[in-house]
């Protein structure tokens, strides 16, 4: 396995695909939920918590597409943004890409985050976490972005 | 030994002029950091502004009940081209209310069965019948300028979104269709302001099978619909393009409730007209529906 460079934080690339992980998984299994009828959502369906009425409201789909499954299309790009090979990349299309497509991840939690308070009225606790997942991704990200850009602009030691 | 000694001392203290000179701050070089942190910050912050807002408002949020008017075109579009599959894949729904078999009389006009509609755009279940009977009636033909209007604001279920059958038409090469909307949604005096007279027959269909009582929906001479078959209070606070968005969610109780009971009518209509389309009547979703029509 190749050394981080110099200029990248070392817990980078593992931080950030830990959270890949753990993003994926919640979202693979609110897809499932979507989809099927044998998988059944872990959560209060009353009260102002209340995952069903969130999962089966209108704003679950976004363009006919279920949002959880779009959850799973960010974490898997997501995903491949932040492998090692992608961090030790220089290349500032790849750095771009990494920073856009996580502040895409941010609009749209802010996007759902709205929905679930203003238009449902009702919070989901399973998509409550890939909100939380995904803001610490994407602190993570521009953390790791900043160092390593500080590094690069920084003169060397002695 | 004192010579190189000094020599020494002075890249020494080189070094260490150098050393200091670096680890003064860089403001330049700090300033990613201060942004992503600014990012951070702010998307947290509007985050919690929210939250904050929502707490502070309290009560429930819907949205306000439109005035009647035409329906949005992507509304219309989305209830009559609902995919077939979606229709299989809801199939039959236990839950829904059955449809209740009469042994009437095969009405036609134009030489085609003829299915009567009667309501009033107040009246609450009326407004969730229509969802179903749009897109069931839609496999078989084409509505022209349906309408959108709310329930009454006053009644059960208030300002439940729906279409209006007022100055709609529907065409079709297997059906005919009347409506009548006996009534606005406006109150007036005791009642609701009228806006459509019955004809003698829808009179004497529905005094015959269902009196006093609407919706009242003549599916030809074996099956009339006497009230809505679902809850239409799960279509509470929103608003027609939420429902319609809705219906092709098929995880939603609203798209399991109507387009459930879109099956129902549409396996009643398909013994109407001998089972044609065929591609409809014997689509999987109808064919399971069919099976569970009351005998």
């Amino acid at each position: 396995m190749t050394a981080a460079p110099r200029w990248l934080p070392a817990w980078a690339a593992p931080v950030t695909l830990a959270l890949v992980a753990a993003g994926l998984a919640v979202s693979v299994y609110l897809t499932l939920v979507h989809y099927t009828t044998t998988v059944k959502l872990a959560c209060s369906t009353t009260g102002v918590v209340n995952c069903e009425k969130v999962t089966s409201s209108p704003q679950s789909m976004l363009a006919g597409v279920p949002v959880a499954l779009l959850g799973v299309v960010f974490f898997v790009v997501a995903g491949g943004l932040c492998l090692p090979a992608a961090w030790r990349s220089q290349s500032a299309a790849v750095r771009i890409a990494r920073i856009g497509w996580m502040v895409a991840g941010i609009g749209m939690v802010l996007h759902l985050v709205y929905a679930e308070l203003f238009q449902i009225d009702a919070v989901c606790l399973w998509c409550t976490t890939v909100h939380v997942i995904t803001v610490i991704l994407f602190a993570a990200v521009l953390v790791a972005e900043a160092l390593a850009v500080q590094a690069m602009t920084d003169p060397p030691a002695g | 030994m004192s010579k190189p000694k000094s020599r020494q001392q002075r890249r020494a203290q080189e070094r260490d002029r150098a050393a200091r000179l670096h680890s003064r701050p860089q403001p330049s070089s700090q300033r990613p950091l201060v942004l992503a942190a600014a990012g951070v910050l702010g998307v947290i912050a509007v985050i919690a502004a929210l939250v904050t807002v929502r707490l502070t408002q309290g009560g429930t949020t819907g949205a306000p009940a439109k005035p009647s008017g035409r329906a949005p075109a992507s509304v219309v579009r989305a209830v009559t081209t609902v995919p077939a599959s979606l229709f299989n894949l809801i199939g039959y729904q236990s839950a829904l209310a059955p449809l209740k078999r009469i042994n009437g009389k095969a009405l036609q006009k134009d030489g085609k069965p003829l299915i009567v509609f009667v309501g009033a755009e107040y009246c609450p279940l009326c407004a969730g019948e229509r969802w179903a009977l749009v897109a069931a009636l839609s496999r078989f033909g084409t509505f022209h300028n349906l309408g959108a209007t709310h329930s009454s604001s006053i009644d059960t279920d208030p300002n439940t979104a729906t279409f209006s059958f007022h100055r709609a038409t529907y065409t079709s090469s297997y059906l005919s269709l009347d409506t009548v909307e006996l009534t606005t949604n406006q109150p007036q005096g005791n009642f609701y302001k009228p806006l459509e007279k019955p004809t003698a027959l829808e009179q004497q269909l529905s005094a015959k099978y269902d009196p006093n009582y609407i919706p009242f929906v003549y599916l030809g001479s074996r099956y009339i619909v006497d009230t809505v078959a679902y809850n239409p209070g799960i279509l509470a606070g929103l608003t027609m393009q939420q429902i319609a968005a809705a219906m092709r969610n098929p995880s939603s109780p609203i798209c399991q409730a109507i387009l459930g009971t879109a099956n129902n009518i549409t396996a009643a209509l398909c013994q109407q007209t001998n089972g044609k389309p065929a591609s409809v009547c014997s689509s999987s979703g109808v064919v399971a529906a069919a099976k569970h029509l009351p005998a």
